[in-house]
């Protein structure tokens, strides 16, 4: 990842923060919240790898427990191990499936829910797991309808790299 | 083997934060360092609430239209009984006012006249079902502290959680571990403001022995005992009662308050910041 590329995936997880905080967290369907930062990660993960995603993660999480006065660190773990996670498949098996941003962002936003749910339960504060399960679906729908124009735009902002750039542990036959 | 070492290292790392914050969520080191991050982030916050406001007041409009003419009519009636109501009202008052006079009454401090508002915008909802808060435009620089109390032009919304130097959480009458202090204006029975259903909250803790009817106004309850100090001075409106129920087998009654703050549409808030006459009241 160059410096360029650093610095556009910053600026757009940066806005993608405020714009979450400050907007999106008022938005409430069916008990569901679209999650634009989520869904701009999974941009950069599938884009950018493993390694690039978590950093992102971490910092973007940083962004929103700043801008909350939140518990520091909360959201950086969590958004740390998803960029992580969909890094790796973006890097391996889901490079060039044209479904791999709507299939990461689905399963990214369960992961993401939940992992939420378990750190407040380790820190044994209120962790309310039927109003979680009961916003999942909502919040899978929100997301996917943000998932076609956010990837287009970091997309278009974080050009693909050539194959060679991916990891080769794994490779697709066919 | 690099990625996992950046990954372990990142994880390290957000759960040193997560330690630190958590053992010290209001003050530290580390509590400084976010007020700082707070105020630096506070314009774009405010920026992109401006931008998303005009949708958002048209998306309200539009959804008001469909029930603006029975609302018309029910404001109209509520008009009518508040202006006889208003009156009577103003009769006591001034007859209060000469009573403590006669009596050399003392009280502790006193809503309103004994509190300045810091008006602030709402910058951030972070609500959801962890927790109903939101993030406003005025911090411990304002005279705002943790405990203070936040109303709107309606009625009481909140208290402030967390301080920062230019902005503060308000936890929100919804959050499930909010509990006020309240009475009901008409009957003078007590009971504890909690989190209901759907929006709504229940004064809690009401002996069935006790009487509350439908309609019947709940204020804050205020200091009753100089010792315990509460948080909320007397008076501050919280909401009317829409239904009162009961069961064989219940202790308490069943009494459900209707907010008279929209606290899911609230553009801005004043946080009571008492005044010198009021600090000498504890």
């Amino acid at each position: 990842m160059t410096i360029a590329d650093g610095l556009k995936a910053a600026a757009l997880l940066f806005v993608a923060a405020i714009v979450q905080v400050s907007i999106f967290t008022q938005v409430d369907i069916f008990g569901g919240v679209p999650q634009l930062v989520l869904v701009t990660l999974v941009g950069v993960a599938l884009l950018r790898g493993a390694v690039a995603a978590a950093t992102a993660g971490f910092f973007a999480g940083l962004v929103v427990d700043t801008a909350t006065l939140g518990t520091m660190g909360l959201t950086s773990l969590v958004l740390t191990v998803s960029g992580y996670c969909i890094g790796r498949y973006g890097e391996t098996t889901g490079r060039d499936r044209a479904h791999a941003p709507y299939l990461s962002v689905a399963v990214v936003t369960v992961l993401y829910s939940f992992g939420v749910l378990i750190v407040h339960f380790m820190l044994g504060e209120r962790a309310p797991a039927g109003a979680v399960a009961r916003g999942v679906l909502p919040t899978i729908v929100l997301n996917l309808i943000l998932t076609g124009p956010v990837y287009a735009l970091v997309r278009r902002l974080l050009r693909p790299r050539e194959r060679g750039d991916f990891a080769t542990e794994v490779q697709l036959l066919g | 083997m690099v990625r996992r070492a950046v990954l372990a290292v990142l994880v390290i790392l957000a759960l040193a934060l997560l330690t630190i914050s958590f053992r010290s969520p209001t003050a530290g080191v580390l509590h400084d360092a976010q007020g700082y991050g707070a105020s630096a982030l506070r314009p774009f916050q405010v920026a992109a609430t401006r931008v998303a406001r005009p949708f958002r007041d048209a998306y309200n409009y539009v959804s008001s239209l469909s029930t603006a003419k029975s609302e018309n009519k029910k404001l109209r009636k509520m008009v009518e009984d508040y202006r006889s109501q208003l009156l009577l009202n103003a009769a006591a008052v001034q007859q209060n006012k000469d009573l403590q006079a006669l009596l050399n009454y003392e009280s502790g401090p006193r809503y309103p006249q004994d509190y300045r508002a810091v008006n602030a915008a709402v910058v951030s909802f972070p609500s959801g079902p962890f927790a109903q808060q939101l993030v406003i435009d005025a911090g411990t620089n304002q005279g705002i502290h943790v405990n203070t109390p936040v109303v709107s032009a309606d009625g009481l919304v909140g208290k402030v959680t967390n301080a920062g130097r230019a902005t503060s959480v308000v936890t929100l009458l919804t959050d499930p571990d909010s509990a006020v202090p309240a009475r009901d204006l008409k009957t003078h029975v007590s009971g504890l403001i909690r989190h209901g259903q759907g929006g709504t909250l229940i004064l809690d803790r009401v002996p069935k022995n006790q009487v509350v009817t439908k309609g019947d106004w709940i204020v804050t309850r205020g200091t009753v005992e100089r010792q315990y100090p509460d948080e909320y001075p007397y008076g501050i409106p919280i909401g009317r009662v829409i239904s009162v129920g009961t069961s064989d087998i219940a202790s308490f009654l069943t009494v459900q308050v209707q907010p008279l703050a929209q606290l899911d549409s609230l553009d801005s808030v004043a946080a009571l910041i008492p005044t010198k006459r009021a600090r000498s009241h504890p």
